[in-house]
């Protein structure tokens, strides 16, 4: 009886190692080529993606940074630095969800032909913009948060943040990838969607303007935690609030199991649809 | 030496009707607040399947257009799974079905073998290993670091093949395709066909053309509407099929 029980359980582990393997091995040959068809070869290519968050860091800072530096202990520098991680959390949110969204419908001759694992395709537009958010914004970040801190720990704990993002995306990944092979035109309203995430974050102006009747429901928005506590690391020597960086973990776990079972549920109906 | 490798026992497979549906998430909202209830079409399309085949039997499938091969290979193969019923396939699968489908045109040959290689299900660490025979088999070395836009559709289909035939499966689902690429290549892939043939492997093989079924495979399934209208010896499986075709048609010239 024990033997037959060790048995089913080392075959039940031996296939959980095989799905893992399967989805590595997988993930090592889908991610690169989504960043080669994305910047054709150039690894100068990764680069282009900080020309935005740059680019946006700049016009906000010519506009709003007069009116609001008294906010930022009046210092412009204070200002440009809040908006630009705000805006590289953002972009990365914005950029891994729109790409998530059309991945499996893109993918779907394939998926008639051979058998893959389908949540391989949102999994993979995930790991494509992890692996560029570490070659470009991240090193920028991380001398940011040595020079403003002075501690080497807020470099590493920049990774909590980092984590909590990942996850929601990912969760976000799958609930919008499944609902697209259902629903073609909801690019149209996923834009609004995030741009009402958007401009609910406080990404270019101080927190403090918001009026204390709405500033609860801006806590809805899961990016307002993670935004906080990357800031909280990177501009200041103190240590960040765990209140934020905990309520960015919960909100990443929860999206991501949410997304997940929704995910599974919607899964067998794909094919016919694709 | 006779363990089923492929069983399929009461397999019943619904599918949507996609022509009846929209997608489109703006009707769908307005449906929705206008009260009408959200049907969901399905037709069925394979019926009552059951198929048991031992290792290292041949056996073809015949049937008109739309009768369900494709639709029994892909249940076969896992990428459909069925809406009744069990599929329990031991071994390995090679689907010799629109080879090269999952190939990136702007990457290079030898990371198409790699992307390739790990979408059917193989190892990346494999597929390094088995580069230089694949390559060479496709006789495509000094194509290694051009990418795939850059090779005929012909050489395209050679790598395919090269690829999908580099491991030994143990079971071999065979699409039309018996030879590929120009005259050399052909001969070369008939002979790679036959070694498989003789060996031990458990072969598909779906075809219109009668004669090749009839040399390749001793047993056939003839697939009519969805379900297994005969299953046994391939000349008898091809003469009620014609017969069936030839009645069908003398029926309707009669109507005529």
């Amino acid at each position: 009886m024990i033997r037959l029980e060790k048995i089913l359980f080392s075959k039940q582990k031996n296939a959980w190692q095989k799905t893992l393997l399967r989805y590595w091995d997988l993930l090592s040959v889908l991610v690169p080529q989504t960043l080669h068809a994305r910047y054709r070869g150039s690894y100068l290519g990764v680069y282009w993606s900080l020309l935005n968050p740059v680019i946006m860091t700049g016009l906000y800072t010519t506009i709003f940074g007069a009116a609001f530096a008294s906010y930022y202990d009046n210092s412009l520098v204070n200002y440009v630095l809040a908006a630009f991680t705000g805006l590289l959390v953002i972009h990365f949110y914005n950029a891994s969800t729109t790409q998530a969204l059309t991945s499996i419908v893109y993918n779907g001759e394939l998926l008639n032909k051979i058998k893959i694992p389908i949540d391989i395709f949102p999994l993979t537009v995930i790991g494509a913009n992890i692996v560029q958010f570490l070659i470009g914004p991240f090193p920028i970040l991380a001398i940011i948060t040595l020079v403003k801190s002075q501690s080497i720990l807020h470099v590493f704990l920049l990774l909590i943040p980092f984590i909590s993002l990942v996850l929601v995306c990912t969760g976000v990944g799958f609930i919008v990838s499944a609902l697209f092979v259902f629903f073609r035109d909801l690019g149209y309203f996923y834009e609004l969607t995030t741009f009402i995430l958007w401009v609910s974050s406080p990404v270019f102006y101080p927190p403090e303007i918001v009026p204390t009747q709405v500033k609860p429901f801006l806590n809805f928005n899961p990016l307002v935690a993670i935004i906080e506590s990357l800031r909280q690391i990177s501009l200041t020597p103190d240590f960040p609030d765990p209140v934020y960086l905990l309520r960015g973990i919960f909100y990443g776990i929860i999206l991501t199991t949410l997304g997940y079972i929704f995910f599974r549920k919607m899964e067998p109906e794909f094919l016919d649809l694709l | 030496m006779n363990e089923e490798v492929i069983c399929l026992e009461n397999v019943e497979l619904w599918r949507r009707n996609r022509e009846h549906f929209h997608y489109d998430f703006k009707r769908a909202v307005f449906s929705l607040v206008q009260g009408k209830r959200f049907k969901i079409e399905k037709k069925l399309v394979l019926k009552n399947i059951n198929l048991r085949v031992k290792r290292g039997e041949k056996i073809g499938i015949i049937g008109s257009n739309g009768a369900g091969k494709s639709t029994l290979l892909k249940v076969i193969c896992g990428i459909l799974s069925p809406t009744k019923g069990t599929v329990r396939v031991r071994g390995e699968i090679a689907p010799l079905i629109e080879l090269g489908a999952g190939f990136d045109l702007e990457m290079s040959v030898r990371d198409n073998v790699i992307l390739y290689g790990v979408l059917l299900g193989h190892s990346r660490q494999e597929m390094k290993q088995r580069l230089k025979d694949i390559i060479s088999f496709a006789e495509l070395e000094e194509y290694l670091p051009l990418p795939v836009k850059a090779l005929s559709s012909g050489m395209r289909a050679r790598l395919g093949f090269a690829i999908a035939t580099s491991v030994n499966p143990d079971i071999l689902i065979v699409d039309e395709v018996l030879s590929v690429g120009d005259a050399h290549f052909a001969q070369k892939s008939r002979k790679r066909m036959e070694e498989l043939w003789q060996q031990n492997t458990t072969i598909l093989f779906v075809s219109h053309s009668l004669e090749q079924v009839k040399q390749l495979c001793p047993k056939s399934v003839w697939l009519n509407n969805g379900e297994i209208a005969f299953m046994g010896d391939t000349e008898e499986a091809i003469q009620r099929y014609l017969d069936y075709i030839g009645l069908n048609s003398s029926g309707k010239n009669r109507l005529c």
